[in-house]
């Protein structure tokens, strides 16, 4: 990643934020130019057949706002905990060599201790998927 | 022309934040939120923090915002309430909200900040922060490392309890 | 780029932080126990091995060198001075209280017990970071590990609606109060270049003499005030402090009007006497130039103690009684940041002290009464003297004590107080509060006539167990014994400053 400075190149063909935008701009444009061909091209006569849902040839039943069981919410938390505490290892890792042993021992104590976590998480059954799990 | 395209972040940041506030559909302002988390990540890059810029896709666009979405799913049955608020509550927070960003606009624009003389070019910071973390930062760092777990467990805790409660 | 020195100042002032090392430990330790021997799951043994972790975590302390008010550690994150020391067993003996609050009154379930004790362990922990900070990005830290995880105390009790509302009331406001404070971290961040407090504080002194400067830093004020109100339980925002200390399990509710009160108090003293006071030598201390925010708190103070006093007049539910009157004295408490004195800071410290064993007492009365069969309305404490005698005695001493009648701790922690905004001239808060102890004896005696004098309504049988007695005796020494002979306590709290 080379932070790029202003007038030293207006090239579109040099690596850059220049051509960033004229790159951003040519997408923005094609997706742009297909969207109006489709809405402007394609055939608009509409009934209610059309207008249900598409659930795989099948007609659908009651409406698909259901509540999303509390694993899913759970996973997600998990998700969230181990992406901050990939975070900082990502940290660790592009210092690595400046940082030696001390840093290894230093990030193996915070790995160790989320790895503490990760064996509760386990043990209670925060992975299990499905109704029940083992401490109810 | 960073210039430009740092306006275009600025924007990209602010103007999803009226939908965030106004909207009265969770989901909108859910997904604004996202387009507002991205123009910052932007501007991060753009002022030469890599890092922080890498660390705002990764935890708030990748793991907070699939958080709330996920939260407002799990918490919605059928169909999605409007959200409200009365017209005494909306003008104090207007009036709030005026005198804080005067206070804020007078300060920021006033106040002599001390300003590098000479500014070089951006360095990576990533390895920078990296050293400082596990350096002079080291006991914070081993510390949220507690916090994590202790929200892991507590995370287990208020789940297994919504499990129960159904 | 070579982190060599940091490695070596690392190593060095590891020691200091030998009460959270032991934390940690016991924390892992009852993870561990907790996860992987399922048999051995039992309340006593998770609380033998958290009072064990409290008790050995204060142990290092005397083994290190003399505090002093300059002497910082780990590369400057950390102050090891009076305040410190004093504070760390401070909150060991918080949270030892609490957990053994917890045994006593099984409040908690046992499924959820090791989780409990985790976590008030690491409330500790995160308070006894706080105090010794003098860093912004580990007084944030330290800040946000004492509230997140004491959102979850709340929240711990399962299958309680009343639990659950608490808890998020608690998250919303401390996420809006926390984040405010953090946004003023950033103002005297970009301010000062620094977020070592001793090089912010010169800056501030430095922009104080210009008046461009100054709105940033009075808004920055303003911001740093949103987030430690919050905390203390002080107006403008004291709205959550009923609702969750009465949802709140009462043992978590007592931990959180003692820790974090007291925590908050003590960060009052870490940020604002070095950023915006100044003038050490001669025991007073002076708002920075232009900067008059002791005449914005002595309002609040003001505030804060007549809104909490007036509003538990009506409450019928002692927690939210008592929740009031922890508002109230908040806004007690303030006056001693107010007065802008070594005198006043004394105090503070003293009344906390005090205010520890006397609000944890009475709390724990609730508690017992509670789980023995009453409930935590004031119609079960009618007549109860006669059928429960020793819990109510104790009970009136705690009440008396809060109220800051002699000869008990409370009066003697009001007294403090009361000096330190007299010795600074400011009449008009010494009176306010006078006649606010006026109004605080209505609601206090109503609980003591309830016992006393009043005939039961119910005639369920209180049998408090043993253990119960003995805790409620250990809390009875220190509020009556620091009534009458305080004068060790106040020998060390007049050391500090």
């Amino acid at each position: 990643m080379q932070p790029i400075l202003d007038g030293l190149t207006l090239s579109p063909w040099e690596p850059g934020l220049f051509s960033l935008a004229i790159y951003g701009l040519m997408v923005l444009g094609l997706v742009s130019l297909l969207l109006f061909f489709a809405s402007w091209l394609g055939e608009k006569k509409s009934n209610p057949e059309k207008l249900r849902p598409y659930e795989s040839g099948i007609i659908p039943t009651g409406s698909a706002r259901l509540r999303y069981p509390v694993p899913f919410f759970l996973v997600a938390i998990f998700f969230l905990i181990f992406d901050v505490e990939a975070a900082y290892i990502f940290s660790w890792a592009i210092s690595y060599d400046s940082l030696g042993w001390a840093g290894w021992l230093q990030i193996s104590f915070f790995i160790f201790v989320l790895l503490l976590g990760l064996l509760y998480i386990w043990k209670k059954g925060g992975l299990e998927w499905g109704p029940t799990s083992k401490q109810d | 022309m960073t210039d430009l395209i740092f306006n275009v972040f600025i924007l990209l940041t602010i103007i999803p934040c009226f939908w965030v506030a106004l909207s009265s559909n969770i989901v909108h302002a859910a997904f604004s939120l996202l387009i507002t988390l991205f123009g910052i990540a932007g501007l991060y890059v753009l002022l030469g923090a890599d890092f922080i810029g890498v660390i705002q896709v990764i935890v708030y666009i990748g793991g907070i915002l699939v958080l709330i979405i996920f939260g407002v799913m799990m918490t919605q049955r059928g169909k999605l309430l409007p959200l409200s608020i009365q017209l005494p509550g909306k003008l104090f927070g207007a009036v709030l909200t005026g005198v804080i960003l005067a206070a804020l606009l007078l300060s920021a624009t006033r106040t002599l900040w001390p300003v590098a003389a000479v500014l070089g070019e951006p360095q990576l910071t990533s390895a920078a922060i990296g050293d400082l973390l596990l350096g002079k930062y080291l006991i914070p760092f081993e510390i949220a490392s507690v916090l994590l777990l202790a929200a892991l467990i507590g995370a287990v805790l208020i789940a297994r309890r919504s499990v129960r409660g159904e | 780029m070579i982190p060599e020195n940091f490695i070596q100042s690392n190593l060095q002032g590891i020691s200091f932080i030998g009460p959270e090392l032991i934390l940690t430990l016991a924390i892992l330790l009852i993870l561990l126990v907790g996860v992987l021997l399922p048999y051995w799951r039992h309340r006593i043994l998770f609380t033998i091995l958290a009072v064990a972790g409290l008790a050995g975590s204060v142990l290092p302390l005397w083994k290190l060198p003399q505090p002093a008010p300059d002497l910082t550690y780990l590369s400057n994150l950390f102050v090891w001075d009076w305040l410190t020391f004093l504070s760390k067993p401070f909150f060991a003996v918080v949270g030892v209280l609490t957990i053994l609050l917890t045994q006593v009154t099984g409040e908690i379930d046992n499924s959820e017990y090791s989780e409990c004790t985790i976590l008030v362990l690491a409330v500790t922990m995160g308070m006894m970071l706080l105090v010794a900070s003098t860093d912004l990005l580990m007084i944030y830290l330290a800040f946000e590990t004492m509230g997140i995880l004491s959102y979850l105390l709340v929240g711990i009790r399962a299958r309680d609606e009343r639990s659950g509302e608490a808890a998020l009331k608690y998250v919303l406001y401390g996420a809006f109060t926390s984040g405010t404070m953090l946004f003023g971290f950033s103002l005297l961040f970009g301010l000062a270049g620094s977020t070592d407090l001793l090089a912010i504080s010169q800056k501030v002194a430095f922009a104080s003499q210009h008046p461009q400067d100054r709105l940033l830093l009075i808004v920055a004020i303003l911001f740093f005030l949103a987030g430690l109100l919050f905390k203390t339980a002080s107006f403008p925002f004291h709205f959550w402090c009923p609702d969750v200390y009465e949802g709140a399990p009462t043992p978590i509710t007592a931990f959180l009007s003692v820790g974090p009160k007291a925590a908050g108090f003590v960060l009052f003293i870490r940020l604002f006497y070095p950023l915006f006071a100044t003038g050490h030598d001669a025991t007073i201390y002076e708002a920075v130039s232009g900067l008059d925010w002791p005449s914005i708190l002595a309002l609040v103070s003001a505030i804060t103690m007549t809104l909490g006093n007036l509003a538990a007049i009506h409450q019928n539910n002692l927690k939210r009684l008592l929740a009031y009157s922890s508002i109230a004295h908040a806004g007690y408490l303030l006056m001693g940041i107010v007065s802008l004195s070594d005198l006043g800071l004394r105090s503070v410290v003293f009344y906390l002290v005090v205010y520890l064993f006397m609000n944890v007492g009475a709390f724990a009365v609730v508690a017992m009464v509670a789980s023995a069969g009453g409930s935590e309305e004031i119609d079960s404490y009618r007549g109860l003297g006669a059928r429960a005698p020793y819990v109510c005695v104790a009970m009136a001493i705690f009440l008396f004590s809060l109220i800051g009648l002699p000869p008990f701790a409370g009066f003697v922690g009001k007294v403090y107080l009361f000096a330190a905004v007299i010795y600074k001239k400011i009449y008009w808060l010494a009176v306010v509060a006078a006649l606010n102890t006026v109004i605080s004896l209505y609601y206090y005696l109503r609980i003591v006539k309830a016992m006393f004098l009043e005939k039961p309504t119910e005639t369920i049988q209180i049998q408090v167990p043993l253990s119960s007695r003995v805790l409620l005796l250990a809390l009875l020494v220190p509020t009556l014994g620091l009534g009458i002979y305080w004068q060790p306590l106040a020998r060390v709290v007049s050391g500090m400053f």
